[in-house]
Order: C-alpha cells, then structure tokens, then sequence
C-alpha cells in the first residue's frame, strides 16, 4: 500500500476560498476531484487535500457547444445526453476505454487534466476538441489548453472549474485511436484528430500525440501543412509520416523511439481515414 | 476529523483520520466483505457502492463518504435473503478461490443497476474493473445473465 502523507482534509465552500488555501499552502496543498491521484502519488510535502466536489461543479450543459464542470466524473459525463450526442459520440467512445467502470466512477475531468499524466487519452482528445478552460487563480480566466499547460510550466497552479468544448459545424469528424499493452493499461501512444472541410479541402485541423512518452501536445507545423489541403491517399500518407517525425519520441520501458514514431504513423493515418468517411469523403 | 456515513443502512458517527482510505475504515468498523487486493485501483477486490454508485474503496478518501451511503456486500441482501446476483453467483458456480467475489458481486450490481438489460459484452465490459486470477470470466457473465433474467421477474431490485 502507497502511505499517504494527507494530514488535513479541507471541503472549502467556495471557488474563492479553495483558491486562498492553495495559495497559501503552495505545495503543501492538492486540489482533489475523486482524488486518486492524491492517494497514489502521495509525496511528503503535500499535507493537505483540498476537495473541489462540495462547489457545484458537476454539470454537464449543452449551450451550444458543451460545458464540463470540473468534478465531474467520467461516469456522469457518459451518462449525459449532450455529452453522448456531441459530434458523432467521440466523448462515449474515448472515455468508456479510459480506466475501468469502478474507477470512471470515482474519477474526474478536471482532475485528470490537473494530475496531467502523459499517457492520458483525455488530454489529445481535448485538445483536437478545441477545448477551452475555466480557470480560477484570485480571479477568473478561458485559456486554451495550450495556455493552460504553459502556464503549469512556468509553475503556476490554476483551479480548472470548467471544460469548454465548442459547438462544431456538421462538415466536421474527430478520431481517436490508442495504442496499449492490453485493453486496461495505459496508452504506449495516443492520437487524437480533427478536422472541419469546406469546398473539399481541410479548413480547421487539430492533431495532438500523446504518451510520446511525454505530456500530450498539438502538432502544429503537422496541422498547418495539412491545413487548405484535400484529404486524398497521398496527402494522409504524407501527413502521416511527418507527424512520425515531428513528434518528440523518446525510449521508456514501455516502447522505443521507433516504435512509437511507427505508431504516430499508423494512428495518424488510421485517423484521418476514419475523419474521411464520417464525412463521407473529401474531395 | 468526524464523518457521518451511513452504511449498509445504518447511520454512524465515525472517527477518521484525513488521510484514510474509504477501505480501512470499513475493515476497521468489521466489514470484513471489503477485501484488499492490489490497493491501487486495479483488481476491485475493494469495491463498495458509494452514493449508489460502485467504487475502488482502497482509492477514496474514507472522508468522501461524509454524509453519503456506502454498501458494502455485507449490505446487499434484505430480509435474510441474498441480493439476486449473490444467489446468481452460487447456482452459476461463478466463483473459485472468493477473493474477488465481493467486488465483484458489488460491481454486477452497479452494472445491473443502470442496464438492466446488458448483453454479454456490456458485462465483460462492466465488470473489466474487477479481477479474477481463478476462472475465466465465464461462469460469472452466465450469473449475471441470470441475476439479470431474476431481477427483470420482479425480484430485489438492488
């Protein structure tokens, strides 16, 4: 059994207040959604979990485009009409395979995002989603994803209190496709893609890789190259093998370099395959 | 700290330390169903119903179940009689060594609860949180089956 070095169990009663203890603890202090990660990586310095569940902010809400409290759990979320209905039921087909039912139920969206593990499926699904993020540090803040992770780099901690994922056009398909030991361990190598197309070319393309093994991330020179292109066969190859490239595939005990760069390859393109006939061809 | 948590229908006032796991506090308080196995979230030897819902115990806080509900299996059967997956589970034979049979049982009644109806994929999907190093799953997707046929003839509904 992990220890937990948890001494203090605070439930704030308000966004504000989890904020000032965060703030004032540092470190000593760990935002908690179901708050498995608290338990499993417990380290010595953090003495004090702060659950973020008593605030109301387990909601699923379509207004337009879809708003995701931050506690809220990977079960609710698949129980959630606009969730289920959102562009073609990509969210159901992801988040069904994330973990396992016992643990969907406890586990949140916010908090998968804060704990930002690198073989994460939901983090390169959100960001070809678009999503945007509710943030709170003493006041409120909407960062893109990219933002957000920047900002954690330069050691900034901001609440997330809700996920925004915006309303798409019809000529629009997202993909998603992950590679992994067995059906219940975590991800060697994930890819999420999206694209919108207008008059036969590719209008809005987001493609992100994660587990590489590092955090997931957007392959932007990928999205631009792709970007006013028709999706012929030529074109899903060559873009294929530049993301295999462009990645930042590194060794660990789960794959090489290689291999992984091979997966980004197949994935891509099995990806982008997929996007064309949700769409029904794009030519 | 001090939680109030009701469990297997009776309400009690708990001391808990801030840092406990829901499952400790159960073993503690002699509900001996809850069994620790991998105590990390993986293999569901631990699972309890939280609020209704089933859960890795050994990977919630003991203080999340402040003001809620917990069932352990020791809570599932009413009036002397055994919930309709725990019968199941014996006429069917679903079960070797038992260590895994308590989550088991609590993750087929979750399943059970929001698809009444399941097929047999949506089971071996449902019950893919629960580990078993004995059989090969197939005598315990047939009890479901039958817990599911049993319970749609208007038995214990859970």
């Amino acid at each position: 059994m992990v220890p937990t070095h948890i001494r203090d169990y605070i439930r704030p009663a308000s966004v504000e207040e989890a904020w000032n203890v965060l703030a004032e603890r540092g470190k000593g202090a760990k935002p908690i959604g179901g708050g498995i990660d608290a338990l499993l990586y417990s380290v010595p310095e953090t003495t004090a979990a702060v659950d973020l569940t008593g605030l109301d902010l387990s909601y699923v809400r379509d207004e337009g485009g879809l708003a995701i409290g931050a506690t809220t759990t990977f079960t609710e979320i698949l129980e959630a009409e606009p969730a289920r209905a959102f562009l073609g039921g990509i969210l159901v087909e992801v988040l069904e395979k994330v973990a396992s039912p016992l643990q969907r139920n406890i586990a949140t969206i916010g908090g998968t995002l804060g704990s930002a593990h690198p073989w994460s499926d939901v983090i390169p699904l959100l960001y070809v989603l678009g999503a945007e993020l509710s943030l709170f540090d003493g006041q409120a803040s909407r960062l893109s994803m990219s933002e957000y992770f920047a900002r954690r780099v330069s050691g900034e901690r901001p609440l997330i209190t809700e996920i925004g994922l915006p309303a798409e056009g019809k000529a629009s398909a997202c993909a998603f496709e992950e590679f992994s030991s067995t059906g219940f361990d975590v991800a060697v190598l994930n890819c999420a893609a999206f694209l919108s197309v207008e008059s036969g070319r590719c209008k809005t393309v987001r493609i992100s890789i994660g587990g590489t093994p590092a955090l997931a991330t957007r392959l932007t020179p990928v999205e631009e190259a792709l970007n006013g292109s028709p999706l012929d066969d030529g074109t899903i190859e060559r873009i294929a093998a530049m993301a295999a490239d462009t990645i930042d595939a590194r060794d660990d005990r789960r794959a090489t370099a290689g291999y992984r760069r091979d997966l980004t390859r197949v994935g891509v393109s099995r990806c982008l395959r997929r996007i064309v006939e949700q769409l029904g061809g794009v030519e | 700290m001090t939680i109030t948590v009701t469990i297997n229908g009776t309400s009690k006032r708990l001391a808990i330390e801030p840092g406990e796991r829901l499952f400790e506090l159960l073993r503690r308080e002699g509900y001996m169903g809850v069994k620790t196995g991998c105590g990390t979230g993986d293999c569901g030897a631990c699972a309890v119903l939280l609020n209704g819902r089933a859960v890795n115990s050994c990977i919630v806080f003991a203080a999340k179940a402040d003001g809620g509900e917990v069932t352990t299996v020791e809570g599932l059967e009413r009036d002397g009689r055994l919930h309709p997956v725990q019968e199941a589970f014996l006429d069917e034979g679903g079960i070797q060594c038992g260590y895994c049979t308590p989550g088991m049982v609590i993750g087929a009644v979750d399943l059970l609860s929001r698809n009444p109806e399941p097929t047999e994929d949506e089971i071996r999907q449902g019950l893919s949180g629960n580990l078993c190093r004995c059989t090969g799953y197939v005598k315990q997707v047939r009890a479901v089956q039958q817990a599911a046929a049993a319970m749609k003839g208007g038995g214990n509904d859970g």
